[in-house]
């Protein structure tokens, strides 16, 4: 075989590498790979070039001239972000506090895909994905069917929201166009409790998505259109019902806007939690089922939220709830998340089959969620086995609430796709 | 001289390849599966890495996949190296000649749990901590118990000739391991037990073939089906350490609780006062003990309540018979716990000024016997200081001796210093320093009747050119086995001065 000679992306490269090097050597020089078997893509393709460490290993092989990014980009979109690499990361877990080291694979796994885009490495399925999303304003959720800001309202219909306020609901797209159950039944719960919020004059994607994917500019731009509807309106406190969103309100808009960014973004598992908690919300309904609960990556895995969606299920009236701890849950993940069902849906489907599949295995008739982007490929996966619920939808129906919306699209609308 | 050439790998091979697999993604010749598929987590010369990529790596499904991969290698004279996790400390699963990386991640299935006759059979690519988790509603479990347990893989263990923590209570991974299937180096695909009978533990028909087939370092086959021992998963673990303000005094009651006769003994380690200043260096985080204590022993045990629990006052006894200091629960049980976590990471390397650098880990791991710990600790930190003097990127983690003998663990320690080093910094000096350190250690563990590796393999540089003194007479008799089973030294080429085989 021919002698490989780096091509080089030249200074990008370069500065990419001068900034992740010495975190990417705290993993490389470590003899515990302890990320690999917890890593919801590693347990399906097996494949090393796919583990946490080979993403750092890789910065290390790039210093050396070894590779360069286009040798490594297709390695990169074989990630889900969901965290669990660094939670199980010794250095993380046993030294980290003392070092002030967290070792950030998915901070490097954004900033290659990033490097990717500005070097002309960007992947196919994404960059069609956020042309749509730079032209649409909202994500392309839905495939074939048209995504507008004139429809991001819809999902309310019938509710009567006002617009704009000192709290705002934001809705992700995903719930916003194809899970409106999920998006109705966490407005219709605030209201019963009687929380005044309204919701945005133009709300566009978090930009969140963008970002996972490299695509730093669009999601930049996104987020001060969404800041900037945020202030024209005097809104102080924002209401994410969403995780992925909520990641994007508490880590990557204080990263774009520093300190002038100021607003109270509140998780909306949380904030039911506390309604529940307060008597402000009454869950006198039974639900006479038996199920488990899937622990969201980004609340568990990224935010350490895993008590408050198991307080509320032990609140619903007649449901038999089995739990498996959220350690355990480290290694599950519906696939669902940091693009991957864009590029990779068949490991999406594979990682939401397995995912599924421990639910079964528990004799269990739903499998409780609460993020509606693992509800999609989850849902495909149980393919109309086990019933995949949402957490706020279940809560609704306890609470006596009338949801209405759809759980699965739009009728006539094909599943698939995801983001 | 026949020996396997390097970099033969062209596109007819790879045409062949995808024929014999039938999936073009599981034939990867890219430059990016070939470099990640180049080092171990031990210290690599990173300015080399080019020198040591495969040139193409195989992710076999089946044990006839694997036998074609290999038949055709044996064919073409193309070296093979056989990769499980790539997760050992001596560079078993390194290529040293290119060739093809058989990579058996993907053949991670359990094929049967047979709960009467006690035996968990699996596929090479899987890793002990996922196998228990589906053994644990059956109230069993695999205790192969490595630093690596939570990502190291079945077939690397056989391969490698793993030791567990748990070993002198549950035995190690060749006592684990009751049969195989095995591809030769030729390509026939062989069942490998005691005698014949795949889930026997003892025989004595024929020769006893399996253990040949442990520990070989990927040089005589390729294991693709493994019978496994199931064990009754303990009511009771039981952990203590003590703590001691003499090495002597902690290196005596070693000698007495390993001699004690208690059945449920699984380990007991002893760490020196350079890896307690190692571990101190993170005050927060581990046993923040007072300056006084200079050495500590950590005992578990393993077993029924009806066992463990008065054995544990004898343990106490034991433990304190020379002025040990018990370290209380939360320690003992804390430290146990974490035991795969935390005892080599890399954050606690420092600079010979005193910054913090991180260092990648070398865990040399000699077997010794009991009587010359003492000397040989004396003799190991003499060296690594000098080099550490000399090269000014390289740092003294310390020592710990562990029990290795299995269920007798009163006379065999597999003894580990760890030398933190400074990979970004390596250049050919100071690896050439590195690999002259190495083997002056290995040397004092042979001068005192010990042997270079308990576990790792002696696959390394400085270490692999000391196996034929080490093996001495019987050196003839491997280098016989060795042509005999793998007459075009395709397997694994340039391991452990092997290629001495075909001059």
């Amino acid at each position: 075989m021919a002698d490989y000679s780096p091509n080089g992306d030249g200074e990008l490269q370069r500065e990419f590498v001068e900034r992740w090097r010495d975190n990417a050597y705290g993993c490389f020089s470590s003899g515990h790979k302890f990320c690999r078997e917890v890593c919801p893509v590693m347990q399906v393709t097996r494949n090393e070039n796919h583990t946490p460490t080979a993403f750092h290993a890789d910065i290390v092989a790039m210093e050396k001239g070894v590779v360069s990014v286009a040798d490594v980009a297709d390695d990169y979109v074989h990630c889900t972000q969901c965290g669990a690499c660094e939670l199980r990361c010794p250095n993380t877990l046993f030294t980290g506090d003392f070092y002030r080291h967290r070792t950030r694979t998915v901070d490097v796994v954004k900033a290659m895909r990033a490097l990717m885009v500005a070097t002309g490495n960007e992947r196919e399925g994404w960059k069609l994905w956020n042309e749509r999303l730079a032209d649409g304003t909202n994500e392309p959720v839905l495939g074939d069917v048209p995504v507008s800001q004139e429809h991001v309202r819809d999902w309310a219909d019938g509710l009567d929201l006002p617009v704009g306020g000192d709290t705002i609901l934001f809705v992700d797209c995903e719930a916003a166009f194809y899970r409106t159950s999920y998006a109705r039944a966490f407005a219709l719960l605030l209201q019963r409790a009687g929380v005044e919020f309204g919701l945005m004059r133009e709300q566009w994607c978090c930009g969140g998505p963008a970002a996972e994917m490299g695509y730093v500019d669009l999601a930049r731009k996104h987020a001060e259109h969404n800041v900037a509807d945020w202030r024209a309106v005097g809104a102080r406190r924002i209401l994410a019902p969403d995780p992925h969103d909520y990641i994007a309100f508490t880590e990557d808009y204080p990263a774009y806007f520093g300190d002038a960014y100021d607003f109270e973004v509140v998780l909306g598992v949380e904030l039911v939690a506390e309604l529940v908690r307060d008597g402000r919300l009454a869950l006198t309904e039974p639900v006479e089922r038996t199920v488990t609960y899937h622990d969201p990556c980004r609340l568990n895995k990224r935010k350490g939220v895993h008590e408050a969606p198991r307080e509320l299920l032990r609140t619903v009236p007649g449901l038999e709830f089995k739990d498996v701890d959220h350690v355990t849950q480290w290694s599950y993940c519906s696939g669902g998340g940091a693009g991957l069902p864009i590029e990779k849906p068949e490991i999406t489907a594979e990682i939401s089959r397995r995912r599924v599949a421990r639910a079964e295995a528990l004799d269990v008739d739903a499998l409780v969620s609460a993020c509606p982007w693992s509800e999609r490929p989850l849902s495909q996966a149980a393919d109309g086995g086990l019933e995949v619920m949402d957490l706020f939808e279940l809560v609704a129906r306890s609470a006596g609430i009338e949801i209405g919306g759809a759980a699965h699209g739009p009728a006539g609308v094909e599943a698939g796709g995801g983001g | 001289m026949s020996v396997a050439f390097k970099s033969a790998v062209d596109d007819a091979v790879l045409d062949e390849l995808r024929a014999i697999t039938g999936d073009n993604d599981r034939v990867l010749p890219n430059l990016t599966s070939r470099v990640n598929r180049t080092r171990v987590p031990a210290p690599f010369p990173v300015h080399r890495w080019s020198e040591f990529m495969p040139d193409v790596a195989v992710l076999p499904v089946s044990a006839e996949e694997v036998s074609e991969v290999v038949k055709l290698a044996n064919r073409l004279r193309i070296p093979v190296v056989p990769r499980a996790g790539g997760t050992g400390l001596a560079d078993g699963a390194v290529p040293l000649r290119g060739g093809i990386c058989v990579d058996v991640k993907l053949m991670n299935k359990i094929r049967e749990i047979d709960l009467t006759d006690r035996t968990v059979t699996v596929g090479p690519g899987i890793n002990m901590l996922k196998l228990n988790e589906e053994l644990r509603p059956h109230g069993v479990f695999y205790p192969d118990d490595p630093a690596s347990y939570p990502c190291s893989l079945v077939g690397g263990r056989i391969g490698t000739g793993g030791w567990s923590l748990l070993g002198a209570r549950f035995g190690h991974t060749r006592d684990l391991v009751i049969s195989m299937q095995v591809v030769l180096p030729t390509g026939e695909i062989v069942e490998i037990a005691e005698g014949g009978g795949r889930k026997l533990r003892k025989s004595s028909t024929g020769l006893t073939l399996k253990q040949l087939f442990t520990g070989h370092q990927g040089t005589l086959g390729i294991t693709t089906e493994a019978t496994l021992e199931l064990v009754p998963r303990p009511e009771v673990e039981f952990a203590a350490f003590f703590a001691f303000d003499d090495y002597m005094k902690a290196y005596r009651t070693t000698g007495a609780l390993t001699k004690s006769g208690l059945a449920t003994l699984a380990g007991v380690v002893l760490f020196d006062e350079w890896k307690l200043r190692y571990l101190r260096r993170d005050d927060e985080a581990y046993i923040p003990q007072p300056g006084w204590v200079r050495a500590v022993v950590a005992v578990a045990m393993y077993g029924t309540r009806a066992e463990v629990e008065p054995a544990s006052r004898r343990v106490m006894e034991l433990g304190r018979s020379e002025g040990g200091k018990y370290l209380g629960d939360e320690i003992s049980e804390g430290d146990w716990a974490s035991r795969h976590d935390r005892y080599a990471t890399p954050l606690h390397g420092r600079s010979r000024d005193g910054q913090a650098v991180p260092m990648s880990w070398h865990c040399e791991d000699a077997a010794l016997n009991y009587s010359v710990l003492p000397q040989v600790r004396e003799e190991w930190h003499a060296i690594v200081e000098r080099y550490i003097d000399r090269y000014g990127i390289f740092d003294d983690w310390g020592m710990f001796a562990y029990t290795s003998g299995p269920y007798k663990p009163w006379a065999d320690y597999l003894v580990e210093i760890d030398v933190g080093i400074w990979e970004q910094r390596l250049d050919d000096e100071s690896w050439a320093g590195w690999v002259a350190c190495k083997r002056e250690i290995a040397e004092v563990a042979l001068k005192y009747g010990g042997s270079i590796t308990a576990c790792h393999g002696a696959t390394r540089e400085g270490d692999a050119e000391l196996v034929p003194s080490e093996m001495g007479s019987a050196w003839e008799v491997v280098k016989r086995i060795k042509r005999a089973l793998d007459p075009n030294n395709v397997m694994n080429p340039g391991k452990q001065m092997l290629d001495e085989a075909y001059e």
